[in-house]
Parts: structure tokens; C-alpha cells; sequence
């Protein structure tokens, strides 16, 4: 198994910085190369930020999109996930805040508070840690994730979410103090 | 656990709050504090944990997404940008002035020779309700096939222009000849080549020459007991086949009789409602009786996370390695492969 995975991963594999150069140059065959490649991290970084909300096939496909329209202006680093997630961070942000306006909107017109968490939700969230990731607040949960499961510096989060790096620093402390305490209290 | 004043540099050196004199002191201090070591030990565990965690069964509609997004990008492309105010004002003025002092040019010189052909264009015939699209890029002539069939000639000529058909799971390129394509089910199932040549780029195979004469068919999806690199599934690149007749091969998979359906629909309302046991079971009863549906992946994949949820590891895992048999190259190897390492 190990070996034929060996063998799989083993295969010549273009560099991001030249995928980004196709596709600044519009060939729609090296956006589906960069899809393929990171698709999963981008996708799993969205659907645990925003709680496996309904939109997250739309932001996964905007971050895509807005990384293509920007591929011309690229930085060159060797792996663009970091950039990808960054995208995907200010979209979510972004997002958060027309959405919360839309819900507050409805809520004051039905009297009713109205929610966006796909029942999926629940299944995923199976995990200890998960639970206590969905109790962080959203920011912290983005600002945990890109730091610890993405592998961002924090001031490159800073940089994304346009926020001062001792922001960064406060909302890792504190996410951290949360989960280690969610963590305890569940074993 | 007694305390230490410097255990908070442990989350200070992982966020990179530490100097490199800071960071050696404080790496020399754990190695004879206890405090300290733990707490570098517990922050690089939750570190873990979230690392190893996200997994999610919602990506059914990848594929699909795929196809969206590079619509949209094609889309994205052939849309002129937006002129500025200042633009709007100059670019008829000056479309006007090369218009007027082309014509002039061509008045004052008498034709001495015979202008070459404009430079060809392809002709598109659709079969089978194709769904495509076809639009310049550059210096190319690009054709975004969805699903369907297209037979296609490019026009020889010495102005012609690069073809390349863009495809749901990779691309063809093309510089002259007639052939024909076919996707179904978000994936190229038959290339045939009647003049010139191809170039066949799929995703996670080498590229495949097509020439004149021969025909590529999508290797079938392996029976269940079918092993992983058996004749009936050949590798990307001998899986161009010369001239293997259009009647002998194997009808595209993804035809899904009512049943599959059915079938498929009992397993995933079984996951649904949260009968794992019973969707496992259901998945891999799917996949042991519509091998070649194009949800049979999707069916071994559920199957894999249906198990994963009743909590049977040794079950999940030979359901994960009997995944990875089936589909070494698979949409979600990379996920099951962690699964079962």
C-alpha cells in the first residue's frame, strides 16, 4: 500500500508558481490543475470556519475564481496554499459581514432568529475537538486554523485578515485557552 | 504540575514572538523543566488534533464544482474589462484614426499579391445534445465541452491557430485534423482521431498522442473483484488503442438504470438519518451491484465514512484499502489514504 502510494506521489508535479503563470496567461486547464491540488485543504478550511454553512461550495469557488483573476499578480512563493487561504479568510470575512446584516434583517422582520448551519453539521462535528472548535467565536476559529492546521505565519494572518499582528497573537492565546478548557472538561 | 514564570514563552516561541537569543534560552530551559516541556508537549498536541481533524463526507458534488468554476473562469475571460471613464473617451478616436489610415494604406498600394486565407477556423458539429461552448483566447481557438459529443475539423492553413478543447476532467490540443470527442458524467469517455493528430491531457495521467486512425476509450470502472491493474483497466499511456472499433468498446460508464438509483438513494438516506451500519452495508451492496455507475466511487468513499462512524476501525480500514485498490488515482484517495495508512 505504502508503496504504491510512494509511487502515486512520486510523479513529476508542475510547481504552483507555474500553474499561477498558466493561468495568468488564461489557460483554463491549469485552473483545474490548481482545483485538483487544493481543493481539500481550501474546502476543509471553509467548511470548519463557517460551520459547514450552505455556502461554502460558493466561497471555495470564489476563492478559486479571485485567485485566478489574481494569478497575473502572484508573488511567486513556492506553495500557493497559504495564498489560497488567505483569499479564502477575507471572503469569509467578508461574507460575515453582509451575512450577519441579511440575518439581522430577517430576524427583524419575522421575529425569528434564522440560521445558515447545514444539519450536516452535526454529523461532522463528531469530534471532541470539533465541538469545541464550533464553540470558538469565528474569528478565533479562522485565526486558530490558518495558524495550526495551514501552516500561515501570523503575520502573514495579520496581513489577511487586515488585522495588527498582536490581534493575531491575542486571538491564538485566547483560542487556545477555550479549546485546551473545551478539551478538558469533555475527557 | 508546579508552574514556571517562562512556561507562556512556549506559546510565544510556537506564534514566533521569540528572537533567535530569546528562543535558544527558552529551548535550553525545557530541557530541564517540566512545566515547560508540557506545555510546549500539550500546545503541539492540539496542534494535532486539529491537523488530523475536518474531515467532512460533503464533497459529492466536487466534480460538478470543478466544471462551475472553469465555466466561470472561460467566462471571466472572454468578458472585456471594464474601459475607464478617460479609456471610453480615447479608444473610439482612436479606433477611428487606425480605421481611417488603414484605408488609406490600402488605397495607395495596388494589390501585388493574393492575401492568404484568414486564418482557419474549426467546424463544430454536436452529437447527443452536446452541451458546449466555443470562443477565441489569444492566440488560440478554444472549445469547452460539458457533456455530449463533438465532432470537430480544423481547417489546415498557414494562419491557422492552436485548438484546445477543454474537457471536465483535463484538455485536448489539437493543430489540424478531425476527430471526434465524447463526455459523460463529468469525464472523457472516447477520442477518435480520423485525420492529423492529438494531444489527450487528463487529470493524473500522462499525456496520450492520439494519430489518425485510432481511437481512445475511458478504461471502464474495475468489477469489484477486479484487481487494481488488470487488462481490463490499462494504464494512461497504453491506453491509447489503435484503431479499436467505435462498437467494440465498452458503453460509457455512469448509465444508471432506475435501480442504481434507488439503490443509491436507500443507502444515503440510511447515512442521513444516522444509520451508519445500515449505510455501509447499503454502499457496499451498491457497489458490488453497479460497479460501473458513475456513483460507484461515491458509494465506496460513504462506505468508508459510514464505517468510520459506527466506530468499527478494522472494518473502515479494509474498507479504505479495498477504496484505494479500486481507485488508486480516486477523486478522494488522498482522504482515504489517510484512513488507512
Amino acid at each position: 500500500m505504502s508503496a504504491r502510494r510512494a509511487r502515486i506521489g512520486d510523479a513529476p508535479q508542475e510547481a504552483d508558481p507555474h500553474i499561477m503563470q498558466r493561468i495568468a496567461k488564461g489557460e483554463i486547464g491549469a485552473l483545474g490543475e490548481l482545483y485538483d491540488r487544493h481543493r481539500v485543504p481550501v474546502h476543509r478550511f471553509v467548511a470548519r470556519v463557517t460551520g459547514h454553512a450552505e455556502d461554502v461550495d460558493d466561497l471555495v469557488h470564489a476563492t478559486f475564481l479571485t485567485a485566478a483573476k489574481s494569478a497575473a499578480k502572484y508573488d511567486g512563493r513556492a506553495a500557493c496554499r497559504p495564498w489560497l487561504i488567505g483569499i479564502a479568510a477575507q471572503l469569509v470575512r467578508r461574507r460575515r459581514t453582509a451575512f450577519v446584516r441579511f440575518l439581522a434583517a430577517i430576524a427583524s422582520a419575522t421575529g425569528q432568529r434564522a440560521t445558515s448551519v447545514d444539519p450536516r453539521a452535526t454529523l461532522d462535528a463528531r469530534s471532541d475537538i470539533e465541538k469545541a472548535l464550533t464553540g470558538l467565536t469565528e474569528a478565533k476559529r479562522m485565526t486558530l486554523l490558518m495558524a495550526e492546521v495551514e501552516g500561515l505565519s501570523c503575520q502573514e494572518i495579520a496581513e489577511a485578515l487586515g488585522v495588527p499582528i498582536g490581534t493575531v497573537w491575542t486571538r491564538l492565546h485566547a483560542a487556545r485557552k477555550e479549546m485546551r478548557a473545551a478539551m478538558e472538561g469533555t475527557s | 504540575v508546579s508552574t514556571c514564570p517562562r512556561r507562556f514563552e512556549a506559546e510565544a516561541m510556537r506564534d514566533g514572538r521569540l528572537g533567535d537569543a530569546e528562543r535558544a534560552s527558552f529551548e535550553r530551559h525545557t530541557a530541564g523543566c517540566a512545566a515547560c516541556a508540557q506545555e510546549v508537549a500539550a500546545l503541539e498536541d492540539l496542534a494535532e488534533a486539529l491537523r488530523e481533524g475536518g474531515a467532512s463526507a460533503d464533497d459529492l458534488h466536487a466534480r460538478r464544482e470543478r466544471t462551475r468554476l472553469l465555466a466561470a473562469f472561460d467566462r471571466e475571460l472572454v468578458t472585456p474589462p471594464r474601459p475607464s471613464p478617460a479609456r471610453r473617451v480615447l479608444w473610439p478616436a482612436a479606433v477611428a484614426l487606425l480605421v481611417v489610415g488603414l484605408f488609406a494604406f490600402w488605397r495607395s498600394r495596388p494589390p501585388a499579391f493574393e492575401l492568404p486565407k484568414a486564418p482557419s477556423a474549426s467546424v463544430v458539429v454536436p452529437v447527443n445534445e452536446a452541451v458546449w461552448s466555443k470562443r477565441p483566447d489569444g492566440e488560440r481557438e478554444k472549445i469547452v465541452l460539458e457533456r455530449g459529443e463533438l465532432l470537430i475539423r480544423v481547417h489546415h492553413g498557414a494562419g491557422e491557430r492552436p485548438l484546445l478543447v477543454v474537457l471536465p476532467d483535463g484538455e485536448l490540443e489539437d493543430t489540424g485534423t478531425t476527430f471526434t470527442v465524447t463526455a459523460e458524467h463529468g469525464r472523457t469517455v472516447r477520442v477518435a482521431v480520423e485525420e492529423g493528430s492529438v494531444v489527450l491531457r487528463l487529470r493524473d495521467r500522462e499525456p496520450i498522442t492520439i494519430r489518425a486512425g485510432a481511437e481512445w476509450s475511458a478504461p471502464s470502472r474495475p468489477p469489484a473483484a477486479t484487481p487494481p491493474h488488470s487488462p481490463t483497466e490499462p494504464t494512461a499511456p497504453a491506453a491509447a488503442t489503435r484503431s479499436a472499433p467505435a462498437a467494440a468498446a465498452p458503453p460509457p460508464s455512469g448509465a444508471s438504470p432506475p435501480l442504481a438509483s434507488s439503490d443509491f438513494r436507500a443507502a444515503m438516506a440510511a447515512l442521513d438519518r444516522g444509520d451508519n451500519a445500515g449505510a455501509a452495508a447499503a454502499f457496499a451492496s451498491f457497489a458490488a451491484r453497479h460497479p460501473r455507475d458513475a456513483r460507484a466511487e461515491d458509494a465506496a468513499y460513504l462506505r468508508v465514512i459510514a464505517l468510520q462512524r459506527v466506530g468499527d476501525v478494522a472494518a473502515m480500514k479494509e474498507a479504505a484499502r479495498d477504496y484505494l485498490v479500486r481507485y488508486p488515482t480516486g477523486f478522494r484517495s488522498a482522504e482515504v489514504g489517510r484512513l488507512s495508512p
